[in-house]
């Protein structure tokens, strides 16, 4: 054969070799919360090879530790998908950091404000005065920190609210550094099997049925690759009927993504609820109520709330 | 304040600005220098988080600094004076100072919060390990660096050994000792930041800032935060220079 | 006899042993009070170190020094030091470095700036009195660094190649001064020097210093009423004296030891 025809043969080889995995499919890039036990369908969907079973490799890109980490690393362009709270996607958005869409929802419920196991506090109100830890400004359970103390009629300066990763804040309370924190499970369920803490209120009594997590999807990615995101929706709500039909194996899972025992993880996964439909109702408060926090300015809420959820990819897939 | 001083970096924003404008530099990554300044607007009369307004966090960082940089003075100082006269002391405690100096500040936060808890203690610690280290060392070499046929003629003079120490050594030392407070304040200044980042408990202060701002997703808060972090350095070192040249006629 | 130097020796260690540096053998020296002694000798002779030692600055290694009659401990005011590099306190004004004596020995604030700014006025220093050392010419430190020793008012005063890093003719205004300033104080001097010129123009008695161990080689009388022709017959003679006594230690090289004397000139 001659040099030249060797060298074209090559070159056909190299770019054939570039494009046709682009035309498989690159992995698709993941994250979710470290040890959250909300973002269980994530895990149960890799373990019992949803995606694969649809031709979907997954990257795991990411594991965060709150919220707004996550966020960032979707305005950096760095992830396609991600499990993540509404409330910092939302701030995200809002504030033009990150163009995501909510494609599914991930749980209800299923965060809890807890204080100190001896501790002589019963009520929200009597939180007056004291330290409370959030995972994050913007995050879920700040949000709801503060729909409970403006329920109990209390105004938010009255505390004193600072920044604790979740695994911190179990140390944090036993050597009394804060008087209270709240966190996704399973750090509230953790507290109390180590008898460090008891639950003041869980996050169902400050808003019933309130929206916790979503499937958040890059707008980019969304528009490239569709039919990803169509297959990665179905293994999401594969998985979340698994669970909600095989609780003990789901179990299992949850012990081994968040390396916690069996008694905490049911513990936490009877606080949540695990559903995949999105409430427009739901979206529409957290906006308000990040707006009256100063978080965001969002001028027309209708609009960004339509925006904001995709629930056409549902509808496709569940006909509802 | 020439002008032909700032032409750069003017030129520079004006640059930047022009291609924010032209929508080459999107805006979530590097916020144009008018939403920089808008930001710091937002700062100043909202806050972040809102409610807690700039002037506010500027104050406790300085607090913090302040404590840390003060505590570090008055350990450095003095020790630096004794090790830099006596060489068996200096003998004695350099290899701890150099097994310890090596580990960022920023590295001893698990511990201090451990043995300090969160909040004005161990921001307190972690700076005045970054100021210690500096000022101690220049503090050493301003008294070894004293000529010396200095001590030797206050000793023809009558003077004792105190005297010696006090009346000649510290201010002939006094330069050294000033840069090393310089720059001590300086690395104190930059890692109480990043120490904040990590938690503080009255919910106030420039690192603290910064990180919500992050949370919340405001680059252009971000930006104006560090703004500000930079200029309030610049200024604290321009207010040391000043005091130096005053203190020190006879340089 | 204000000093008396019997048997003095200075060794130092070296590196190692058979490595040791005698710089100073055998000076046996007396001083009368009032006497203006100029000590001479070529580099490395030992002149600084024995003045040291005088001054309590290091310890001898064999023999005494004694001042009027009693040992001498080191650093003691009673006897002056003059450095070559003038060692004036940089972070002190001219009054706050003449002063300085008076301050170590704890005379109070208003006596002791009294003092120093007569002092001022003597040397001929008036309107520096707040000036740093660094704003004053050499001429004008060295005055402040002698003010500062004579403010003491030492049994001795000694003297390092003080006028060492003038230009001549700020030298020889020093050398005038001081002879002024000695003449209506009547201290006791010995004055280092290597310049034989200065040495005949100054001393009342010269002593010149061997080198390599340093040890007398001669000491001579002056007896030229002052104030002194510098180019007259009579300093050349003398000049020519010490120079010889210098040309011949040359010659003879390192280990030569020889027997003190005194020589006159009639």
């Amino acid at each position: 054969m001659k040099i030249r025809t060797l060298i074209l043969a090559a070159c056909l080889i190299l770019t054939l070799g570039i494009w046709l995995p682009a035309a498989a499919g690159r992995p698709v890039r993941i994250a979710y919360l470290q040890a959250d036990i909300h973002q269980l369908a994530s895990w149960v969907a890799m373990e019992k090879g949803f995606y694969r079973a649809q031709g979907l490799e997954v990257k795991v890109a990411g594991i965060f530790k709150a919220g707004p980490e996550e966020m960032s690393a979707f305005a950096a362009g760095e992830l396609d998908m991600g499990y993540v709270g509404e409330a910092p996607a939302t701030v995200a958005v809002a504030n033009h950091a990150a163009r995501v869409q909510a494609c599914a929802q991930v749980n209800t419920e299923g965060s809890a404000i807890v204080v100190a196991a001896g501790s002589p506090i019963k009520t929200v109100a009597q939180l007056a005065g004291k330290t409370v830890a959030v995972p994050g400004h913007s995050t879920v359970q700040d949000f709801l920190l503060k729909k409970a103390l403006s329920q109990a009629g209390l105004a938010a300066d009255k505390v004193k609210i600072i920044v604790l990763k979740p695994p911190e804040m179990i140390g944090a309370l036993r050597t009394g550094q804060i008087d209270a924190f709240i966190a996704w499970e399973p750090y509230p369920a953790k507290a109390q099997t180590m008898k460090v803490g008891r639950v003041l209120i869980a996050s169902g009594r400050i808003w019933k049925d309130h929206p916790c997590c979503i499937l958040a999807v890059d707008q980019r990615f969304l528009k490239a690759r569709p039919q990803a995101v169509k297959k990665m929706v179905k293994a999401h709500v594969q998985a979340t009927d698994f669970i909600n039909r095989h609780p003990q194996q789901a179990l299992k899972i949850g012990m081994k993504y968040t390396g916690m025992d069996a008694d905490t993880v049911r513990l936490a996964m009877k606080n949540v609820n695990y559903t995949y439909r999105l409430s427009v109702d739901g979206e529409r408060q957290y906006v308000e109520f990040l707006s009256r926090l100063g978080y965001i300015k969002v001028k027309d809420s209708r609009a960004f709330v339509a925006g904001f959820l995709n629930t056409k990819i549902l509808e496709e897939l569940t006909g509802k | 304040m020439t002008p032909r001083r700032y032409a750069l970096p003017l030129a520079v924003v004006a640059l930047w600005q022009g291609l924010s404008w032209a929508g080459l530099i999107p805006a979530y990554k590097l916020p144009s220098p008018l939403a920089i300044a808008q930001g710091l607007v937002d700062l100043v009369l909202v806050g972040m988080p809102p409610g807690h307004r700039l002037p506010s966090h500027l104050f406790y960082s300085l607090y913090r600094v302040a404590w840390g940089f003060f505590l570090a003075a008055l350990l450095g100082v003095p020790l630096g004076l004794l090790m830099g006269w006596s060489r068996p002391l200096r003998q004695l405690v350099t290899p701890l100072v150099e097994l310890v100096r090596p580990v960022p500040p920023l590295a001893w936060i698990p511990i201090s919060i451990l043995w300090f808890g969160i909040g004005i203690k161990s921001a307190a610690f972690i700076i005045f390990l970054g100021a210690f280290f500096p000022i101690l060392l220049n503090t050493i070499a301003g008294v070894r660096s004293v000529n010396p046929t200095l001590p030797e003629a206050a000793r023809t003079l009558g003077a004792r050994e105190r005297d010696i120490v006090l009346k000649v050594l510290l201010p002939g030392s006094v330069p050294s000792i000033f840069v090393g407070l310089r720059i001590g304040l300086g690395i104190g200044w930059m890692t109480l930041v990043a120490a904040e980042f990590t938690g503080v408990r009255s919910g106030y202060g420039l690192g603290y800032m910064i990180m919500t701002a992050r949370d919340i997703q405001r680059a252009d808060e971000i930006m104006a935060g560090m703004g500000v972090i930079g200029i309030t350095g610049l200024l604290i070192d321009w207010g040391l220079r000043v005091l130096q040249r005053r203190l020190l006629p006879w340089k | 006899m204000v000093l008396e130097l019997k048997g003095l020796g200075k060794t130092f260690p070296g590196q190692g042993p058979g490595q040791e540096v005698r710089a100073l053998e055998n000076i046996d020296l007396a001083l009368a009070p009032g006497r203006f002694l100029c000590l001479v000798g070529p580099s490395g002779c030992g002149k600084t170190t024995l003045l040291r030692i005088i001054a309590g600055l290091e310890r001898a290694s064999r023999g005494q020094v004694l001042l009027d009659g009693r040992p001498l401990e080191g650093g003691s005011p009673a006897v002056g030091l003059v450095f070559q590099e003038y060692a004036l306190f940089p972070w002190r004004t001219t009054v706050e470095n003449i002063e300085a004596g008076l301050e170590f020995k704890g005379v109070d604030a208003r006596t002791r700036r009294q003092a120093a700014l007569r002092y001022v006025r003597a040397f001929g220093l008036e309107g520096f009195e707040h000036r740093y050392p660094r704003e004053l010419s050499g001429g004008m430190q060295q005055r402040v660094a002698i003010a500062r020793t004579l403010i003491m008012e030492p049994r001795l005063v000694l003297m390092d190649e003080p006028f060492g890093s003038l230009d001549s003719q700020t030298r020889s205004e020093l050398q005038n001064f001081l002879l002024d300033i000695w003449r209506s104080r009547n201290d006791t001097v010995i004055f280092v020097t290597h310049n034989v010129e200065e040495a005949v123009f100054l001393g009342d008695e010269i002593v010149v210093l061997s080198p390599r161990p340093g040890t007398i080689r001669a000491r001579i009388a002056i007896e030229t009423p002052r104030p002194r022709d510098r180019t007259g017959p009579e300093s050349n003679r003398y000049r020519r004296q010490v120079l010889d006594i210098l040309e011949q230690e040359r010659r003879s090289g390192p280990g030569f030891s020889p027997l003190p004397v005194q020589e006159e000139v009639s």
